[in-house]
């Protein structure tokens, strides 16, 4: 039995090519790959080397269009015993090849050959190449006249030819051979035997038979030599004799044999035409020869010898004949007769190869499953015979199952396989992936061809090939695997490792499996935007502005969603998140892990991890892009188990997609408990070129900033260029939540230091004011306490960030401005950290009023503003004097209101609070930051914690200085041309006017607090203020029209008194019972209109009592104290002087009171007035005056 | 006896490989792997089921040249292997029902009766809202039946 085995063998001259001296295999194997392209010589080429020595037996041999067929046996073969029956199998020529150099004496080679050319006693023809001789071997005449041939050494072309010739010469030269041959075999007496007749021939019978068989058998012989000289005609006819002769001697063995030569000359002479008539024939009469090969079965020698092989043999070639899609059913069914008689080959080698021959059938029928079941059955065969390269053949063979089974190795399928293939998942089209996914459940089947590999690359010492078994079987197995099974596999991987030399690679990954977690976005420090050139603000409309990837109001491209894009920067480490699973029984040390970038641009480091049994680890891969392009990421590359293997993220993907689709065992994630994972999409990733890189580092710590609320305190940014290109633009913007609590950002600074070369420093400031918590806040802050509540302030995400957008240079320096697109910029986000507390708390704000009465006397103070005369100037001074509570006596304070508010300490520490007033309409600006500052050293009320304490804010101050129609003015003039029509237009308007200047007084009034030394800060209680004062807001802005007051009058005899009585005057109210008092009333028109008035003054005692008039009067008076009628200019004061004398000392008071005539609108606006002939009342407050007793 | 039937999908896929023999089902524990259930006979089997898709899908792929007629399911026997005749059919969702049997004589008829019957419980089965096409088919009642099915092969007809 034997491989390869076609009906054309018959025809076939067999060659023995054999190694002579010392060739290196590789040297042997090249010369004899260029004898092997003359397996067909042509009758008509050979004929100037043939020369006719007698009538040639072969006489209908095609001269034009025959051929001589070779079938090189490289290294030879024993002899067969079939010999005789089949001409074919003798070994009618040697070949012997040398290669020259390696091989100096060429005698010694001659005798080589010579005695290696005895052990194959059937070849007619002998002839020894030798290649590569020296010049001194060329001239060596010793060996002329032996069959050694000498091929000069020339270029591969000539040898080529030279070859050719001595092919030729050869084939002539087996022509003449047969000839001679088959002439003695038609004349002598030639016995032909096999072994199934060879010990019949004991009985005289057998004796008989077989000379009488003799002549059929030598007839078929001469019919072998026919086909093999290439002379079919000739051939036929010798074989129909043949048949006819041992049909009559029941031959069946040799009957057959000549019935498979004349099917042999009947391919031979139809010169490979195939058509179904032809067919048919071939067909019937090889159906024929495996009849008759199983007749000549013969019962007694079954033991021994069996012509079953034959049977097969001719089964196998006829089925080869047949080979082709459209008579699969025939094919099968030989073939499926051939395994069946297999099973009682004696032979083992004998069954090998008709496996072989079934399993290369089936698979050029297409039947990949069948080739694949049969090419086992031949492992199987192999793994029995227990040799090291039976072993390594079982292993071959079963490596070409595994593509049928869908269990190949990575390294076989080939890198175009799969690489090009989108994951365009659309509906029916299934990815490769997916499809072997769906034949991977034949888990039986593939784990026993996985095993049988590993057990074949074990016995063969192929310890990657063991450790690729062992891999697959693994990786794709383990569910079903025992954990005792794993272990070994765990031990076989690492046996095998210890037998590779160090980092050896290996296409087929084992554990642990690696999918793609996550890229980590850039943190804030470092996001990269997109520059539009065309803009000043060349980051706005470019990529995403706030901190989110997506944002609704994006323009919306469905596709985008799934295909991000990150952007990496030369020289700036970035970072990949991947996620292992070892769902195994064992724990999987991974030596090492990296990122396999196949672009190249990127230098991965490597991390070394350990997984204990049934775990799974997200870790961080980084690396650090080295040139700018693309990058690609397709996997990981692991050392574990000894071995790199690498790792594609896309096939765990798909084997994911696989689980959920319930294809595949498990999912080997889930089984190890990690969480359950969005498909990650690889992004493409870009490098581009460096570019600055601002980091930001907050002093005094990057932790939050505790503030209480309304507090406002400096905060000093540096900021560094840790890149390696300057910053030429800089932009600083406010984002996120509170951003008024940044008041100012000193963004003239940064401006400033541009261009920030790399390394160098900018520290900016940045005021912060902290914001109100809300109610909601602050009650959660009390429930919890104070700590607490802070944390999670900050973890809100309340605070402000500040953006700034830098950007480099636009084009790099060196190179010419080429691309379109700038250098994208960047983005640098600083969250100001503020975490704010419960600082002081308002709890109420009330308005009180006050009335004090003042006290008639000359204070020093007042006489020389008066002096002054400029009424604009006293005003203002007068306000500076008593800005604060406290009250000049001489002046008192009637009508004085007072804003108190409550004021609670709920933190731990102790509060100032201290109540300043911003006045903005004096004329000098200087003087007031002064008085301001000044106003800090004021004493502060004290809060202390838990306390609650109350500030006093006098509002007299905000009394307008002068009432006119400005304020009112607008209603005024409403009610004078319109009346009453637009009463609630004009109502509407005064709202409107007074709610501007009573936010205007509010915003005037600070609470400005301070706590330790070095919080300070605002309390934010406009709000409250304005609720206090909504109901009596008139009355607190506006003044009356007319103000009294009342002071001593100087008279020159007073001015004598006075100087005589120095002691007096530093008492301040020097009226004494019993003398003459001059006296002044002052009246000051506040309006801007001249105004007629009566006035009328009048004097109370302590009991009330009227004293000027009645019986009893205790006062006396001079001068006209009633009915004065009196214009007062407008903004200016009337004196009206007087003189009373008292005769009781005690405390009087003094009231001045006027009757307005023709009041004006604004008038009676501000005395509410509605009726028009109404006349306006107008009182001034009491004044004091202290009478004492006589000296 | 039918030793074996199988549903493979139309991803050549096995749903479903049920063996019907006894006795003879030795385990044989592959030694180093220690698979559960995987017997000798079973994996011989599951070779069997694997092998005849070659024809199946050959005449899938061809149906004109192996004279499918359309709208044909039974496929016949596939081919003989060994001791077993292996019988197909293939429904319109190209999922291939597997009758591996021992019997020599098979009538046409009685394969035809076993396949539409194996196709009603297969449709019931994968009928299920809580199957997943093309995951194996787990069902304890779908078994039960086969098993019926299987018992009253060749009776129906008095064979």
């Amino acid at each position: 039995m034997e491989p390869d085995a076609s009906i054309e063998t018959s025809s076939m001259i067999r060659v023995a090519v054999i190694p002579i001296s010392d060739v290196t295999p590789l040297l042997f194997r090249e010369y004899a790959a260029m004898l092997l392209r003359h397996h067909t010589v042509s009758l008509n080429s050979i004929s100037s080397f043939y020369t006719e020595h007698q009538k040639s037996p072969f006489a209908h041999q095609p001269w034009e269009s025959g051929s001589l067929r070779f079938k090189f046996i490289l290294g030879g073969s024993p002899p067969s015993p079939w010999e005789d029956f089949q001409s074919n199998r003798k070994i009618l020529a040697v070949i012997g090849i040398c290669h020259c150099p390696s091989a100096p004496d060429l005698r010694s080679v001659v005798d080589q050959f010579t005695a290696a050319c005895k052990t194959y006693s059937s070849s007619l023809v002998q002839r020894c190449f030798a290649f590569c001789p020296g010049d001194s071997q060329l001239e060596d005449g010793s060996v002329k006249g032996s069959n050694l041939i000498l091929f000069p050494p020339a270029d591969r072309q000539t040898q080529e030819f030279h070859m050719q010739t001595m092919v030729q010469d050869i084939a002539a030269s087996l022509l003449m051979e047969f000839e001679k041959w088959v002439l003695q075999a038609e004349s002598g007496g030639t016995v032909f035997k096999t072994p199934l007749d060879s010990q019949a021939s004991l009985s005289s019978e057998e004796v008989i038979k077989a000379k009488k068989r003799r002549l059929g058998r030598a007839q078929k012989t001469i019919g072998d030599y026919c086909l093999l000289a290439g002379s079919p005609v000739d051939a036929n006819a010798h074989y129909s004799t043949s048949l006819e002769l041992t049909r009559l001697t029941a031959d069946f063995f040799w009957y057959a044999g000549a019935m498979e030569g004349s099917v042999c000359a009947l391919l031979m002479d139809r010169m490979g035409q195939k058509d179904p008539v032809l067919e048919d024939e071939v067909k019937y009469r090889y159906n024929s020869v495996i009849l008759h090969y199983r007749k000549s079965f013969i019962q007694d020698n079954a033991q021994r010898v069996s012509p079953l092989s034959f049977e097969l043999e001719a089964t196998l070639k006829l089925a080869r004949f047949l080979c082709r899609r459209e008579l699969a059913n025939d094919v099968v069914e030989l073939l499926t007769a051939t395994a069946d008689g297999a099973t009682s080959l004696i032979d083992a080698s004998d069954k090998l190869v008709v496996y072989v021959e079934i399993a290369r059938l089936f698979g050029e029928l297409g039947y990949h499953r069948k080739a694949a079941f049969f090419s086992r059955q031949v492992a199987q065969l192999y793994l029995q015979q227990d040799k090291k390269f039976a072993a390594i053949s079982a292993m071959q063979v079963l490596a070409m199952t595994t593509k049928a089974y869908r269990v190949q190795s990575r390294a076989s399928i080939g890198p175009s396989n799969d690489a090009g293939q989108t994951h365009a998942d659309g509906g029916k089209v299934h990815h490769h992936s997916i499809v072997s996914l769906f034949e991977s459940q034949w888990s039986t089947l593939q784990m026993v061809v996985l095993r049988e590999i590993l057990l074949s690359a074990v016995r063969a010492g192929d310890p990657l090939a063991a450790w690729s078994a062992a891999a697959r079987l693994l990786r794709s197995y383990y569910p079903l695997i025992t954990p005792a099974g794993q272990n070994g596999l765990f031990n076989a991987l690492v046996n095998s490792a210890e037998k590779l030399p160090l980092g050896t690679r290996c296409s087929d990954p084992a554990l642990p499996f690696v999918r793609l977690h996550s890229f980590p976005l850039h943190s804030s420090q470092m996001d990269i935007v997109k520059r539009n050139p065309a803009r000043e603000d060349w980051w706005a409309g470019a990529a995403p502005s706030g901190p989110f990837i997506y944002t609704p109001f994006s323009k919306g491209e469905p596709n985008n969603s799934n295909k991000q894009e990150l952007t990496w920067v030369v020289g700036e480490p970035v970072q990949v998140l991947v996620e292992l699973a070892n769902p195994c029984g064992f724990e999987v040390m991974v030596e090492s892990i990296y990122l396999s970038v196949h672009s190249g641009n990127l230098d991965a480091f490597p991390v070394s991890v350990s997984l204990p049994p049934n775990s799974s680890k997200v870790i961080t891969l980084s690396g650090i892009p080295t040139k700018e392009g693309l990058v690609l990421v397709p996997g990981c590359i692991v050392h574990c188990f000894g071995v790199i293997t690498e790792h594609f993220f896309k096939e765990v993907d798909s084997l994911l997609i696989g689980a959920t689709q319930g294809l595949v065992l498990s999912d080997p994630f889930r089984s190890c408990g990690a969480a359950k994972l969005k498909h990650a999409h690889l992004p493409s990733i870009t490098v581009v070129p460096p570019l600055p890189l601002l980091v930001s580092h907050i002093a005094g710590g990057d932790g939050s900033v505790m503030l209480y609320e309304g507090e406002i305190r400096d905060v000093w940014i540096s900021l560094a260029n840790a890149g390696t290109v300057p910053v030429e633009q800089a932009h600083i913007s406010l984002s996120g939540k509170n951003q008024d609590s940044v008041v100012t950002v000193a963004s003239e600074t940064l401006r400033s230091a541009l261009p920030l070369k790399p390394g160098a420093e900018v520290t900016i400031r940045v005021t912060l004011k902290a914001w109100q918590l809300s109610k909601t806040d602050s009650d959660a802050a009390a429930s919890k306490g104070m700590p607490g509540s802070s944390v999670r302030q900050a973890k809100d995400g309340s605070s402000p960030l500040l953006l700034i957008h830098y950007a480099g240079p636009l084009t790099t320096p060196g190179e010419p401005e080429t691309v379109s697109a700038p250098p994208p910029g960047r983005r640098l986000v600083i969250p100001l950290n503020i975490c704010v507390l419960q600082g002081l708390s308002f709890v109420k704000a009330r308005l009180l009023s006050m009335e004090i009465p003042a006290r008639i006397g000359e204070a020093c103070s007042m006489q020389a503003q008066l002096e002054r005369g400029n009424t604009e100037q006293v005003n203002s001074s007068e306000r500076q004097a008593d800005r604060l509570v406290k009250i000049d006596p001489n002046r008192g304070s009637w009508g004085l209101r007072l804003l108190e508010l409550e004021l609670y300490n709920p933190t731990d520490v102790v509060f100032e609070a201290g109540v300043s007033l911003d006045m903005e309409n004096t004329n000098n600006q200087e003087n007031l930051s002064d008085n301001i500052s000044a106003e800090y050293g004021e004493p502060k009320t004290r809060i202390d914690r838990d306390y609650t304490a109350r500030v006093l804010i006098p509002l007299e101050n905000f009394k307008l200085p002068v009432l006119d129609g400005s304020f009112l003015g607008n209603s005024s003039q409403n009610n004078g041309t319109s009346g009453s029509r637009n009463n609630s237009f004009s109502e509407k308007n005064i709202k409107a006017e007074l709610n501007a200047s009573i936010k205007n007084l509010i915003s005037k009034i600070k609470v400005r607090w301070q706590s330790g030394r070095n919080s300070s800060g605002e309390l934010d209680i406009k709000d409250a203020i304005q609720a206090a004062l909504q109901a009596s807001v008139m009355d607190v802005l506006l003044p009356d029209p007319l103000t009294f007051g009342f002071r001593l009058a100087k008279t020159s005899s007073d001015d004598i008194n006075v100087d005589s009585d120095v002691t007096s005057c530093e008492s301040g109210d020097s009226i004494i019972a019993h003398e003459m008092t001059a006296m002044e009333v002052l009246v000051r028109n506040n309006t801007k209109e001249a105004i007629r008035i009566n006035l009328s003054i009048a004097c109370k005692d302590v009991a009330g009592e009227n004293c000027m008039e009645g019986d009893k009067a205790t006062v006396l008076w001079e001068g006209v104290l009633r009915g004065i009628s009196m214009e007062v200019p407008p903004l200016e004061e009337v004196k009206h002087a007087f003189s009373l004398y008292f005769l009781i000392p005690g405390e009087y008071t003094m009231l001045a009171a006027a009757m307005i005539y023709d009041a004006n609108e604004v008038l009676r606006a501000r005395a509410r007035s509605d009726a028009l002939d109404e006349p306006i009342f107008c009182r001034g407050p009491p004044y004091h005056v202290r009478v004492s007793g006589t000296r | 006896m039918i030793v074996c039937v199988a549903v493979v999908g139309h991803q050549n896929n096995p749903l479903y490989i049920q063996s019907f023999t006894k006795g003879d089902d030795s385990l044989l524990r592959i030694s180093i792997l220690n698979v559960e259930g995987c017997s000798y006979h079973s994996l011989k089997r599951h070779h069997i089921v694997h092998c005849s898709l070659d024809v199946v899908d050959e005449r899938v792929n061809n149906p004109k040249k192996s004279g499918l007629i359309i709208n044909e399911t039974f496929l016949g026997l596939l081919n003989p292997t060994e001791n077993y005749k292996v019988y197909g059919y293939l429904t319109n969702t190209k999922v291939k029902f597997i009758l591996v049997t021992t019997d020599l004589e098979v009538r046409d008829v009685d394969a035809r009766v076993f396949f539409g019957r194996f196709h009603t419980a297969y449709v019931d089965a994968v009928s299920n809202p809580f199957h997943i096409p093309g995951k194996k088919i787990t069902s304890r009642k779908f078994a039960e039946r086969v098993s019926t099915i299987v018992k009253s092969f060749g009776l129906s007809s008095g064979g």
